[in-house]
């Protein structure tokens, strides 16, 4: 009887929930499942073998057939063999519930490493928009911590202990009701246990949500102390007491949401006791005083035995609620997890295959963010032909880096299109797309893995060593490189390699150019390159530029006008659309935006020649 | 920085943490060693006397009606230490916590704040250091919980080991017995948790790297565009083949170790040894009743149950925890190089500064990164730092800042070692914008002012200075970032600058650094910002770092660094007549304007 309300009563409150419960766990464990079976098994057998074990043999039927000996004044020698049966079946229980949590200790890595593997090959498919919009990257950190947390892990031992605990409960349940099925009637409240459990871990939920802000500023106060980035300005400012003050705000409303959850948490809290333990005990408790006062029909053995079954039935149902509190906990998360898997990428590949890109022409594009208000870009046309080296000039914000966005298709446009070798942008292989552009980005990145490897993205034989070597000695950092302990065989890292190292912002910047170098590309896209370079290594850098592009199309993005002059061509790219275009001699005679802005830079060097002049 | 040598036992570094938690507060203390009584005891008691006296009562068969009276109690301890427990639970525990929480993190915050610069270039240190603040709040709840459990257990384990006592003595011998024989494995097998522990964390600090490119927004670009997904992902499996063999190494030793102190404690004990005894003694020395019989049988469950947490449990878990907050007392205990000094710096007008023969080692490294600098910056002097990426100008305003002291040498203001003042009144002086500037997540006012209190007038022209044109929906009051308000204000890379030069306008002080100040602006900013410099800066001294020679013109005098030296000084002028490593990167730069003029 003990199990049955339990489903049914599952079964129910699932409808009402905001997040499908049983159908998230059956997702969670087939995913389980499907990364390694032994997971899930030894979470049984571990967890039956325990709670049976624990809840059943030691506690009852042990006492039962003991005192069943002793009430009958017994035989001594009929006593010890029973004793021995029990160790025998001891043994066995506990030597399943070992090997199981060996196992399980393993396989849960395994299932770690396999659900991250999954995760790895979706995250890659996302759209890039999905990294800026912060509701969906929500999403995806509490899919994560799934993983981080070991969330998968628990829903196993959550279900399995659900199991164990239901037959555990069928033992009992079972044992009790021959000695009088009465007692019954005292365990049935202990089913409405799931509902109120359910709501509480609703309202839990509900509370914890309320929090999440705060706690939020809490982790980022937390994190400003500790990150190095942060340090000087903690140093020499006084930053650090608007932060603390940020930090006991955050606290202070926390207080206030946690009294307000108090009174309805402790009410629940109560009636779940009400029902678990209150009614069970005393009911029981109350009704063999009665039998043995009013029928003297109870046997010592018999009362002792009910009264450890209470203690056994209430264990296994906290047991099996505490359990379903977690599971329905647990479900959230996993339903966003279901929901990045789910994830249909909005930029879609398309069948043809880019070989080369010859040309690649904008026409009356414009585009805005999915989340923004307004258009980034209105109505942008712009025609690169192959070979070109053409520079996107324009101030801080102009919408530069959108243009590139695009061109990469990390982004759709909104209105009008990309034309690439006089075909619509969106019909070529997504993949094969994007292989073709050589980019460098301005928050260009490195890798944690050698500098080969960073430069050509893949584990590489003696010969590809050597094509990552000139593509580094183009850039210029062989020197460098080659000063290092192991060449270019060592480690872009720090943090967990011993031997590896950590380069300064300028030498990043110029792996990620050699990475442009080495790569077969037929369209290259710079964007500020040259930022993290002092005066000569910019120089040298834009000399081998030159060099390795030749014959192929340059895009390039800088605000240092100087450069812009190596362009056989200027789009000048202001109020959201395209104000300028055409080589420097051309815009500098217009008289334009452009003019403006190298006379402004130039200025001061030319003064200076001026002056010498005087001299 | 100089640890402690010797480490403190366990025992102690849990009540120092205790004794920290009493401090900030007594009643949540208090409040677990209740809360921890009535959890356990009632429950057990029950299971123990309560039925004892029924069966006793039952078997002697007098006044039965007894019985009521005793369920009457037995009802009530229940309901009232439920009552209890779950009032203090869901009020007074929630809240607490968060105040907790509050208290001991303010005090490792501002601990850290003090911190020396260099402890951030210190692995071992820094690790430990960033182990203890995200700890913290951990170590709070699980100690608690274990202290709660702990004194839960003791006293129900005191109580009734007493009633075993006044039944037989023996059955107390015997549970004894094989506990102190298997006792000792849990030691070993906390020292092997410990050590799986640690391994995991040295594998796992490799794989939680490539996760981290997969799930962090500024690798997204670079993995798309490059197709380096599947060595990362190898590299990923690589080191999550090492977490398991680590895992299957370890666990193997463990649950054997598990297995054999079981059966021992478990099995041998209490579902053999002791029943073999009470047996005996029901049935053929008749010495005992059979409710003698079931309060000693569920009496040895609660001990067992009350052993097994006390010693296996909670010495694996209290030596971990005691292990963190060793970590954690070191971390308080810590002493810093840069001490403060006793004079307290007078905000004043620019005095001239002088640097003497200053040189300088990062910790760690064997080439010095100064060697023997010399300079003076004259009152109201505008000077430029200019030279090779690594040439050591970024560390020489470390210095001024006193973030790192020199190794030798000295820097004096006025004629004042800097070293001799308190930290915080000598930083005072100076306003810094470093090349690497952080744009905090409040309140576009703070991230000017820096500080609790502002001047709103003060911060307008300071961002109008720095060119700052941005309309912003509350204006000063706009959160920047979307660190937790949906509705914070973005800032481009440039803006960002503006609102970093921006502090350096506002801020009252004789001193400003700038370190590569235009790094992140378009040319027409960049023009605004250097008129506004010389403006907003005219009774100010000013050193600035860049990259770009244009804005050092200007420049009373211009330093060129390379390999930690000075090697050339003078005006413009007099660099560009010299002709040497200035004039070389000057025409590099003005060659290509000068041939379109």
């Amino acid at each position: 009887m003990g199990p049955r309300p339990m489903i049914r009563g599952s079964g129910r409150w699932d409808k009402n929930a905001k997040v499908p419960m049983v159908k998230n766990i059956v997702f969670a464990l087939r995913l389980v499942w499907k990364a390694d079976k032994r997971l899930l098994l030894c979470s049984f057998f571990n967890h039956t073998a325990e709670i049976v074990f624990s809840l059943f043999v030691q506690n009852i039927l042990f006492l039962k057939v003991l005192l069943g000996i002793i009430d009958s004044k017994g035989d001594f020698k009929e006593y010890l063999k029973n004793l021995f049966l029990f160790l025998a079946l001891a043994v066995v229980l506990k030597g399943i519930n070992w090997f199981s949590s060996y196992l399980r200790q393993v396989s849960t890595k395994k299932v770690l490493k396999e659900l991250n593997n999954m995760v790895f090959k979706k995250a890659i498919e996302l759209d890039v928009s999905c990294y800026e919009d912060p509701a969906f990257y929500d999403k995806y950190q509490r899919a994560t911590q799934i993983l981080a947390w070991g969330l998968f892990d628990n829903v196993c031992s959550n279900v399995a202990s659900i199991f164990g605990g239901v037959v555990a409960l069928l033992l009992v349940v079972g044992t009790v009701s021959a000695i009088d099925p009465v007692y019954l009637v005292f365990l049935l409240p202990v089913s409405l246990v799931f509902a109120v459990e359910l709501f509480k871990s609703k309202q839990v939920y509900k509370r914890d949500k309320e929090m999440t802000t705060n706690n939020r500023i809490k982790a980022y106060v937390q994190r400003t102390v500790f990150l190095k980035e942060y340090s000087k300005d903690m140093r020499t400012s006084n930053i650090f007491l608007v932060l603390m003050e940020r930090f006991k705000a955050a606290i202070e409303a926390n207080l206030l949401i946690l009294k307000k959850y108090g009174l309805k948490l402790f009410v629940f809290s109560m009636i779940s006791s009400l029902f678990s333990d209150f009614i069970p005990l005393i009911g029981t408790y109350a009704f063999a005083a009665y039998q043995f006062v009013f029928e003297k029909s109870m046997t010592v053995s018999g009362f002792s035995v009910v009264l450890s079954s209470i203690n056994s039935v209430r264990e296994s149902t906290m047991r099996i609620a505490g359990s379903f509190e977690m599971l329905s906990q647990e479900a959230f998360y996993f339903q966003n997890l279901k929901d990045f898997f789910d994830y249909e990428t909005k930029v879609e590949s398309g069948r043809k295959i880019c070989e080369k890109i010859e040309t690649l022409e904008f026409k009356n594009v414009s585009f805005r963010y999915p989340s923004g208000k307004s258009n980034v870009l209105e109505n942008v046309s712009f025609k690169i032909e192959n070979g070109e080296t053409v520079a996107l000039v324009g101030v801080n914000g102009a919408g530069k880096s959108t243009i590139v966005k695009l061109m990469l298709r990390f982004y759709d446009v909104s209105e009008g299109e990309i034309l690439i070798n006089g075909i619509n942008i969106k019909e070529y292989d997504l993949k094969s797309l994007r292989s073709s552009y050589g980019v460098v980005f301005q928050d260009y990145k490195n890798f944690a893995v050698s500098v080969y490897e960073n430069v050509l993205c893949h584990e590489c034989s003696d010969e590809e060593k050597e094509r990552a070597k000139t593509a580094l000695i183009q850039s210029g950092i062989w020197e460098k490189i080659s000063s290092l302990s192991k060449g270019g065989d060592t480690v872009l890292t720090k943090e967990f390699e011993s031997d590896g190292t950590g380069l300064s912002g300028g030498e990043n910047q110029k792996i990620s150019v050699a990475r442009l170098f080495a790569k077969d590309f037929s369209f290259a896209v710079l964007d500020e390159p040259s930022s993290a370079l002092d005066p000569i290594a910019e120089y040298k850098m834009y000399e081998s530029l030159i060099e390795v592009t030749k014959g192929k199309t340059v895009l390039y993005i800088s605000h240092r006008l100087s450069s812009a002059i190596l362009s056989n061509r200027i789009i000048v790219i202001g109020n959201k659309t395209v104000l300028e275009n055409g080589s420097h001699a051309q815009l500098m005679e217009l008289g334009g935006e452009y003019s403006k802005m190298f006379s402004l830079q130039a200025s001061s060097y030319r003064k200076e020649e001026g002056e010498e002049e005087n001299d | 920085m100089t640890k402690e040598k010797k480490a403190h036992s366990m025992p102690s570094n849990i009540f120092f943490f205790v004794r920290l938690l009493f401090k900030v507060s007594p009643l949540l203390v208090i409040g677990e060693f209740v809360w921890g009584i009535l959890q356990i005891l009632p429950s057990r008691l029950i299971s123990v006397i309560g039925v004892k006296y029924i069966i006793d009562v039952v078997t002697s068969g007098e006044r039965l009606e007894r019985i009521f009276s005793a369920v009457g109690i037995i009802a009530a301890v229940l309901v009232l230490s439920t009552l209890m427990s779950w009032l203090y639970r869901e009020f007074f525990w929630n809240m607490e916590k968060e105040k907790v929480h509050y208290g001991l993190n303010k005090t490792l915050y501002e601990k850290a704040k003090k911190l020396d610069q260099e402890s951030y270039d210190n692995p071992d240190f820094y690790n430990n250091f960033i182990l203890t603040v995200e700890s913290s709040s951990d170590n709070i709840q699980n100690l608690l919980g274990l202290v709660r459990n702990y004194f839960g257990n003791l006293i129900s384990l005191v109580t009734i080991s007493g009633v075993l006592i006044s039944i037989d003595p023996v059955c107390l011998l015997i549970i004894l017995v094989f506990i102190s024989g298997f006792l000792p494995l849990s030691r070993k097998i906390g020292n092997l948790q410990m050590g799986r522990r640690i391994d995991n964390t040295k594998f796992h600090r490799r794989s939680d790297y490539f996760q981290r490119i997969f799930y962090l927004q500024e690798y997204c670009k670079e993995v798309r565009m490059n197709d380096i997904s599947p060595l990362l992902v190898e590299r990923y499996n690589d080191a999550a083949d090492d977490v398991i063999s680590n895992q299957r190494r370890y666990w193997k030793k463990i649950s054997s170790l598990y297995m054999l102190q079981e059966s021992g404690i478990q099995i041998c004990g209490f579902m053999f040894a002791l029943p073999l005894y009470l047996g005996y003694c029901v049935l053929v020395k008749e010495s005992i009743t059979p409710g003698d019989f079931v309060a000693a049988f569920n009496g040895a469950h609660s001990i067992a149950v009350s052993i097994n947490f006390l010693t296996v449990w909670a010495v694996a878990v209290f030596s971990e925890r005691g292990k963190m907050i060793e970590k954690y007392r070191e971390f308080l205990a810590c002493d810093f190089k840069i001490k403060d000094g006793e004079k307290v710096a007078e905000p004043s007008t620019p005095k001239e500064i002088k640097i003497e023969n200053l040189s300088f080692t990062y910790p760690g490294n064997s080439e010095p990164t100064l060697k023997n600098i010399n300079l003076t910056i004259k009152p109201y002097e505008k000077i430029a730092l200019v030279g090779f990426n690594g040439a050591g100008k970024t560390t020489l305003t470390n210095l001024l800042l006193r973030l790192y002291d020199a190794t030798e040498g000295r820097i004096l203001i006025d004629g004042e070692d800097i070293r001799d003042f308190t930290l915080d009144s000598h930083r005072s002086r100076f306003a810094a914008v470093f090349q690497d500037f952080q744009i905090f997540s409040c309140t576009l006012k703070e991230n000017v002012s820096l500080d609790k209190e502002a001047v709103d007038e003060k911060i307008k022209k300071a961002l109008e200075h720095s060119g700052f044109e941005k309309k912003l929906k509350k204006g000063l009051e706009t959160e920047l970032l979307r660190e937790f308000d949906d509705e914070g204000a973005m800032l481009s890379g440039g803006e960002s600058q503006k609102v970093a030069i921006a502090r350096a306008f506002y801020k009252n002080c004789p001193y400003v650094i700038l370190d590569e100040p235009s790094a992140n602006l378009d040319p027409v900013a960049e023009y605004n910002l250097n008129k506004a410099m010389t403006e907003a800066s005219e009774n100010k001294s000013v050193i600035f770092i860049s990259h770009r020679l244009s804005t050092t013109v200007h420049a009373d005098r211009i330093y060129v660094m390379e390999n930690g030296m000075i090697t050339e000084s003078g005006s413009h002028e007099e660099l560009i007549r010299k002709n040497g490593t200035y004039a070389y990167m000057f025409n590099l730069q003005a060659e290509k304007y000068r041939k379109e003029a």
